[in-house]
């Protein structure tokens, strides 16, 4: 019944704007629900029907993607569960402390490149790399990307502490299931999960004056919970209420900065989730209430009462929070300006506001909204973002056909562009504006990248007649979107070469380095 | 707005271009517009001690009973100390800096740090970095607050460089830096300086067309900075006054830094982490961890200061670290984390020759929480000081939000 509205909505929809051919439609809807064409794709979807292929991403379920179930199956990290990393991490920092205490002095062996150290460290790698194949390979899209944004909207620092085990469970379990969901499931996911609250301190947020019974006593006296910093905190038992969680959550994951909360909203928050916290890591490092450690006064935040309930208080909480206007009006601009325009044009937010308030907050058919919104498709917006480093790298994989191995090889190179994959300190995430990403070192490493991908492009096929190979790398890349000065001066440059794999190598080369590729 | 100001600059870049002049030439006009032609301005350097280095075996309180009486195994002997002033000295790995204590060129602060009592890395080091202790969601960092705010200094490629594959937190923002890995492969990496210049030039054409936006003027500078790099062509260089630099990753970012300076692309702002300070387990004394690491640090500092010779007299060298350890030493002839530590700055402009800061003493119930040295300088007093009075930044209220910075408690690091 649901999917027959959709349709009829869609068919009424206003679909693909003024001024853009079906081919066109298809390359820019490609830019922004996937990690861009592969080749050929804007025709497959042209043909298709964008509008109708829109929905097939919506309904990424009943997608099959079997070629990336095939590819998962290289990476070990998928093979460990929670519990498992934190043993392993436990027993790689125990093994390093050991090598420490019998270092001589002036040994400068990096303890962190040796041993199960270095083991630990590699399922980092592999953990990053994961990302790109899933970007590139997957069938689901629009899901790859949506498992994007809200990673990074609920960033969690994968250097802090425990969230170095902590974080695989995060993305597998608590992320991936739940990206194109309810944005209320997703919120209480991220607050239950135990790399959150480990990066955002709540696990150490008790009400003042509580204690634990004395069995309980054991995760804060344990010396190996976590990396060394921890031991530092948990020696002292925590003594108080900790507001970072609680101010994030309303800045960064709910209403925003402007969204009307006080000082004393956050201090209440964090009381209502005191006793938030995680199990010792020899118990599987999951989530834990302790009602020991939680604030029994009643609450008020935002002018709502919370009475005294426990642990569901905290969940009634999140249930509220996701359904305020202001927290619906943040996350749909934030999505506008991933989907759109770094500037997201209001019409847009507007409508993402009201099929939020109209589902409830289903995610999808926020994302429906957005993508049958006239701004998505209006000329301003098509080819107008700049690709964030992650997004480079990954397009264009996808369009010279190159096929991401195991290795965090691209993974490292996306860092270098500035984008190290779980590695934003601030739980702001990484920024989606042009004005973040594009500067002179950025520009010039993006410009390196791309000479040493053009090497393995296998997708533009080697032709001698120089006019017909940028044809063919137009078509292939740029989804027939290359303009006529980068076209110019290729041309220029391949003049004087008559090896036609060399003229290949540096056409593909200046094509993704160039300014065309850059934007999305 | 930055990108309407940068776009501005740059358009009028443009129409020099077009005027047939060549982009050195732009680079070197954009920078003298900044201070008279041939006399650089006022630099600073910051080396991150990533880790928390132990400041009380780094400037050693050998004057305390109760720093013996802590540290049965780890304290330095007092006739090890290279003695400073009766009550301070350095430990014996930094002898290599005590004739720019001499000469006053080198200060020491001790009992610095966040007003924040985190104990952990990641958030202190964080804290230090945004210059907004306690504040987790502050975007950018410190440094490019500065460079935002204080626009006195032309905006070259140059002018905020981070050694290292990324960017740190206290460049980070919305004015333009660089992050440098190493400088002789700043630029396109082709072997071939035919091939690489070629590529170079139809790079710089494709964006030349890509019209005004910041792609375009970014790309115009990425280019100026590697037109800027390649005159002062650093596959050549060769330290002044005989230098060796200590082997090793810090000694590498030093001479680079040095290099920079020389090349006079305009440089204001380099920043460059050490790590290896996180000292829990088998510290050592007079030897052993920390002192080799000191070593390393002392040697580098020393040379650098050498290399640069007269340049020094526009150069601060200031040394952070997230915060100190224990006062106790732990069961594993170690530390653990703590709260204050020791920073050093040096360079001509420094008021040196003295241990700045009020020293909290370390008996009982003059520590932080029981344990550690109190904090009695924030480090925004400090970096604020040589923000305003060395690079000359007139708004501190921006650079440290939320912040009063008043001269009335700056330390008197800087030379009036």
């Amino acid at each position: 019944m649901l999917s027959i509205v959709a349709a009829v909505c869609l068919l009424t929809a206003q679909a693909p704007g003024p001024g853009l051919t079906a081919r066109d439609s298809a390359f820019h809807a490609l830019n922004r629900l996937a990690y861009g064409a592969r080749p050929g794709e804007a025709d497959s979807v042209a043909r298709v029907g964008v509008m109708r292929w829109i929905e097939q991403q919506l309904d990424a379920d009943h997608i099959s993607d079997s070629r990336l179930a095939q590819r998962e199956h290289e990476f070990k990290i998928l093979h460990y569960d929670r519990g498992d990393l934190a043993e392993r991490f436990g027993t790689a920092q125990r093994e390093r402390q050991r090598r420490q205490r019998e270092m001589k002095a002036g040994d400068t062996t990096n303890l962190d490149a040796v041993g199960p150290m270095r083991e630990f460290r590699d399922l980092g790698g592999e953990l990053q790399q994961l990302a790109i194949v899933r970007a590139a390979v997957s069938e689901r899209q629009l899901r790859e990307v949506m498992v994007d944004f809200w990673t990074n909207h609920f960033n969690v620092f994968v250097g802090k502490g425990a969230d170095r085990f902590l974080l695989p469970s995060y993305i597998e379990e608590t992320i991936r299931p739940r990206a194109l969901g309810r944005f209320e499931d997703l919120l209480i996911a991220t607050a239950r999960s135990p790399a959150m609250l480990f990066y955002l301190d709540n696990a150490q947020s008790v009400a003042p004056g509580s204690a634990p019974p004395r069995p309980m006593m054991a995760p804060f006296r344990r010396r190996r919970f976590g990396m060394n910093e921890l031991p530092e905190d948990r020696r002292r038992r925590p003594t108080g209420i900790n507001e970072n969680y609680a101010r994030e959550l309303m800045e960064l994951h709910t209403l925003g900065v402007d969204g009307g909360y006080t000082q004393q909203d956050v201090i209440n928050v964090a009381r209502i989730f005191t006793g938030w916290s995680i199990q010792p890591p020899e118990r599987g490092a999951g989530f834990a209430y302790h009602d020991w450690a939680h604030d029994q006064g009643d609450k008020v935040v935002l002018g709502q009462k919370f009475e005294s309930d426990g642990e569901d208080e905290g969940v009634r909480l999140l249930k509220f929070l996701a359904s305020q206007h202001a927290t619906m009006h943040h996350v749909s601009a934030k999505l506008c300006a991933r989907f759109v325009a770094d500037e997201p044009p209001d019409d847009c937010v507007d409508a993402a506001v009201a099929a939020w308030q109209k589902t409830h907050g289903d995610i999808r058919a926020v994302l429906r909204a957005i993508f049958t919104s006239p701004d998505f498709w209006a000329p301003q917006v098509v080819r107008a973002k700049v690709k964030t480093p992650f997004e480079f790298v990954v397009s264009a994989v996808r369009a010279a056909g190159i096929e991401p191995d195991s290795t965090p090889r691209l993974a490292r190179l996306v860092g270098r562009l500035g984008e190290p994959l779980y590695q934003q300190p601030a739980p702001t995430g990484y920024p989606e504006t042009e004005a973040h990403w594009v500067n002179s070192g950025a520009l010039l490493a993006r410009m390196n990248a791309a000479l040493m991908l053009a090497k393995q492009c296998s997708s533009v096929p080697t032709v001698p007649d120089h006019s017909q190979l940028v044809e063919a790398i137009d078509q292939k890349l740029l989804g027939g979107t290359m303009s006529a000065h980068t076209k110019s001066v290729i041309l220029e440059q391949l003049a004087d070469i008559n090896d036609p794999e060399q003229a290949r190598t540096l056409a593909v080369g200046l094509a993704l380095g160039g300014p065309d590729f850059q934007r999305q | 707005m930055t990108i309407s100001r940068r776009v501005f600059v740059k358009a009028g870049g443009l129409a020099l271009v077009s005027l047939g002049l060549d982009p050195l030439f732009l680079g070197r006009a954009a920078y003298a517009l900044g201070r008279p032609f041939g006399a650089p301005g006022p630099i600073l350097v910051c080396l991150f001690q990533r880790g928390a280095v132990d400041g009380l075996n780094m400037i050693v309180p050998h004057g305390e009973p109760e720093y013996y009486q802590e540290r049965p195994r780890i304290a330095i002997p007092a006739t090890d100390v290279v003695d400073l002033d009766g009550h301070f000295g350095l430990h014996p790995s930094l002898a290599p800096l005590k004739a720019l204590w001499d000469n006053k060129s080198l200060a020491a602060i001790h009992a610095i740090g966040s007003p924040d009592a985190t104990r952990s890395h990641f958030d202190a080091q964080d804290y230090m970095e945004t210059g907004t202790p306690g504040v987790k969601s502050t975007a950018d960092g410190w440094a490019n607050r500065y460079c935002q705010h204080d626009r006195e200094h032309a905006n070259t490629p140059f002018r905020a460089v981070a050694f290292g594959p990324q960017l740190p937190r206290a460049l980070a923002g919305s004015a333009p830096s660089l992050a440098i890995d190493d400088l002789q492969a700043f630029g396109l990496r082709v072997p071939q300086e035919a091939a690489r210049d070629r590529l170079t030039r139809a790079f710089e054409e494709l964006y030349d067309g890509a019209g005004t936006g910041l792609l375009a003027s970014s790309s115009r500078e990425g280019f100026e900075a590697v037109q800027m790099l390649k005159r002062a062509d650093p596959t050549q260089y060769r330290p002044d006054n005989g230098v060796e630099y200590p082997p090793g990753r810090l000694g590498k970012t030093l001479l680079q830094i040095a290099q920079l300076i020389k090349a006079d692309v305009g440089l204001e702002i380099a920043f460059a982490d050490c790590g290896g300070w996180d000292t829990h387990v088998n510290q050592g004394s007079s030897e052993g961890q920390l002192a080799a690491r000191l070593r390393e640090l002392g040697l580098a500092l020393a040379a650098f200061d050498k290399d640069l010779g007269d340049r020094m007299r526009n150069v601060v060298v200031l040394t952070m670290s997230e915060f100190g350890r224990t006062i106790h030493e732990n069961g594993n002839s170690g530390t653990d984390h703590g709260h204050a530590t020791a920073m050093l700055a040096l360079g001509g402009p420094v008021n040196g020759g003295r241990v700045l800061g009020r020293w909290p003493g370390l008996s009982a119930e003059q520590r932080f929480e029981g344990r550690d040295v109190a904090v009695t300088t924030d480090f925004r007093d400090l970096f604020g000081e040589i923000l305003a009075r060395h690079l000359g930044a007139t708004d501190l209220g921006a650079v440290f939000p939320g912040y009063e910075p008043s001269p009335g408690r700056f330390l008197g690091a800087i030379r009036g």
